[in-house]
């Protein structure tokens, strides 16, 4: 158990920024998701924390000692790779048997290690059969216990559902959080996937372009983005973005969001206020809180209906203007052409900066 | 019950197990001409041997060879093989080259692999120069090693360096030091060849088996020999069997550096049955010879695909 500590943490390949200005702590027994598109850096944070590649710049602290001069063979970690890098020529014990035989662990003390963890994974009917042609949750098991018998101070998990189809991916991200909770160990976990992140993580890190833009709870993330990217990323469909003015009335500060129509008064926060806002503005909201309403300020003309069970999704938009709708069933869609006047709770409205798409005052 | 179940007349849809023999079947008699045009190929000049080698049959003797029975002489050929002094040592010199050079080859390849499987500077053009000795027609690296072991030549130059007096070591007219300048030219010849396949196989070694190897706390040494060489073991094997077969065959380059000698002292299998077809020219005999080789090298593959199927099924 050991907490994780990366500051200023950069890493250049020739020109190239893969990773600038990381900054996170990462708790004893917290399970953190680092969540991004492919080339925001993620898994280079991940091999640079494992010692397979090394930093250019910052450092890396285990429980407040650098481990940067550390080799990759003696920083504990447990690294559970995304295709599993399970040793198809040895048969299930030997593989967990490995680190355990490298590390000189006396022979008893190792039959005996390695027969717990194979009971607690409920490897042991097939410890004996070769690793060869096993199935794809036994190798995940199995790679999990591989690294988990040598006891890791933390654990490095990289993407590894991302070999698995999509029916079995809810079955593998229960058992991992369920492991997760038998090892109580500190873990990192990287994926794209933030229906992973979103269930399994008690910290999510948002990462893009070799920048970490945000670090909270699932909830907070998909509450209270600080960034539009953020916003955007997280959620399914993404946020709603429109770019708007900030207008005065009666009521108070309003968003004339042009041909869309304009937002209901704002209901903004105290520090909100205070700064004072810019001219114009990205109005964000979900496309879970539009509430369609004969009576709504704002209008958008709807492209597309995307029926998907429960819920249709409306693709609204024209003129440059796209945005999302989600509706449940039980309300009479609208068809395709037909103008969606809606209405969004003050309160669930997210406004950001258009020039450096970082959130305006926080919680609104 | 709930959930899903497969019904009865689903069953009958799913593909059954002789719906295969029967493909398979068919592709037996669509392939069978070609088999038996590969098959006589490969068979002919085997079966053509074991004919000739029954007989006492020579170009000389104004026969055509298809009526080489005239001169039937059963196994008397084979037996004179068996009670054949020279054969016999030009077979344990053969052999003597085969275990001194493969080993030797195999090592340095491995070596020189374990180098050029990460990057350092330079590495494009010290790989190439490595490459040139494989490229060099055979007969001309004889003559190259023809030169080198002179008793003024190269080798003796550099030799001295290092002792008091001029070496004048006359390594090729030597009978007990012939055989050591023929195993070097094999070496030098033959080793970037080993180098090649072994590199080849080295780099396919997954990477993250590696990795993971090294994080769960493995030593350079261990990761090497309880992943990289048992993953690298088919490669190894077919490395080794080529090797094998090839000194087997050793000819064009020792034939120049000492044609067989002196006196008998580099005749391997290879310059043994030239010189007995050129000068004598017994070809039943010959083929006697040669059949008795091929048998050999067909034990050694046998052997090499046997290991190499059961590395393959352990993948």
């Amino acid at each position: 158990m050991t907490q994780i500590a990366l500051s200023n943490l950069g890493k250049k390949f020739g020109s190239f920024t893969a990773l600038a200005q990381m900054n996170l702590t990462i708790g004893d027994g917290e399970f953190v998701a680092l969540l991004g598109p492919s080339g925001c850096g993620k898994s280079t944070t991940m091999n640079m924390i494992a010692g397979m590649v090394d930093p250019t710049e910052g450092d890396i602290r285990f429980d407040d000692r650098s481990i940067l001069d550390v080799p990759m063979s003696r920083r504990g970690v447990g690294f559970v790779f995304q295709n599993y890098a399970i040793f198809t020529h040895m048969s299930v014990r030997e593989n967990l048997a490995y680190g355990l035989r490298a590390q000189g662990v006396s022979a008893s003390e190792r039959n005996r290690r390695v027969n717990a963890m194979a009971d607690l994974l409920q490897l042991s009917p097939m410890l004996d059969r070769r690793a060869a042609g096993l199935s794809v949750n036994i190798l995940q098991r199995l790679a999990i216990g591989r690294s988990a018998v040598v006891e890791p101070a933390i654990f490095l998990l990289d993407e590894p559902l991302s070999n698995v189809d999509a029916a079995f991916r809810s079955v593998m991200r229960s058992e991992l959080k369920a492991l997760q909770r038998q090892f109580s160990q500190t873990l990192v976990y990287v994926t794209h996937d933030q229906l992973e992140a979103m269930t399994m993580a008690d910290r999510i890190a948002v990462m893009d372009h070799g920048k970490l833009l945000q670090v909270g709870t699932p909830l907070e993330i998909y509450n209270n983005p600080q960034d539009v990217f953020v916003a955007r990323f997280i959620g399914s469909p993404g946020m709603n973005i429109l770019e708007g003015t900030i207008a005065s009335s009666d009521e108070g500060k309003l968003v004339d969001l042009a041909s869309t129509g304009r937002s209901a008064p704002l209901a903004l926060s105290d520090r909100a206020a205070s700064q004072g806002l810019p001219e114009k503005v990205l109005f964000g909201f979900r496309p879970e809180q539009v509430n369609p309403d004969p009576n709504g300020t704002m209008a958008l003309p709807v492209n597309f209906v995307e029926r998907i069970g429960a819920r249709t999704i409306l693709h609204l938009g024209g003129d440059g203007i796209e945005a999302k709708a989600v509706l449940d069933n039980q309300i009479a869609m609208p068809s395709i052409g037909d103008i969606l006047r809606f209405s969004i709770d003050p309160k669930m409205v997210r406004l950001f900066d258009p020039v450096s798409g970082i959130a305006i005052g926080g919680d609104i | 019950m709930n959930g899903v179940s497969v019904k009865k007349a689903d069953i009958a849809v799913l593909p059954q197990d002789n719906a295969g023999s029967e493909e398979k079947r068919l592709g037996f008699w669509l392939t069978l001409p070609a088999q038996c045009l590969v098959l006589f190929i490969a068979v002919f000049p085997i079966l053509m041997q074991l004919y000739i080698s029954m007989t006492d049959w020579s170009p000389l003797d104004g026969i055509p060879w298809y009526r080489a029975y005239e001169l039937w002489i059963g196994f008397i050929n084979y037996t004179d093989l068996a009670s054949d002094s020279r054969f016999w040592a030009a077979m344990w010199r053969t052999f003597l080259v085969m275990i001194v050079c493969v080993p030797i080859q195999f090592l340095l390849g491995l070596g020189l692999a374990v180098l050029f499987v990460d990057e350092f500077p330079g590495k494009r053009w010290f790989y190439s120069t490595l490459l040139i000795p494989m490229m060099v027609v055979p007969a001309v690296a004889g003559y190259m090693f023809f030169l080198l072991f002179q008793s003024g030549g190269p080798v003796n130059d550099l030799l001295s360096l290092f002792s008091a007096s001029p070496v004048k070591i006359a390594w090729l007219s030597d009978p007990s030091l012939a055989l050591v300048a023929v195993m070097a030219a094999d070496i030098w010849q033959w080793t970037p060849l080993m180098f090649l396949i072994l590199l080849a196989g080295m780099i396919s070694v997954p990477q993250d088996q590696q990795m993971a190897a090294v994080l769960l706390g493995a030593s350079w040494g261990r990761r090497f020999f309880t992943i990289v060489l048992p993953r690298m073991k088919t490669i190894i094997i077919i490395a080794l069997a080529i090797r094998t077969i090839e000194i087997f065959k050793i000819f064009d380059t020792l034939y120049i550096m000492t044609g067989g000698g002196p006196g008998v002292a580099t005749e391997t299998i290879s310059v043994y049955i030239y010189k007995v077809t050129q000068q004598d020219l017994i070809w039943g005999y010959v083929a006697a010879i040669a059949l008795a080789i091929l048998i050999v090298l067909s034990v050694i593959s046998a052997i090499a695909i046997s290991k190499m199927s059961k590395g393959a099924n352990a993948r």
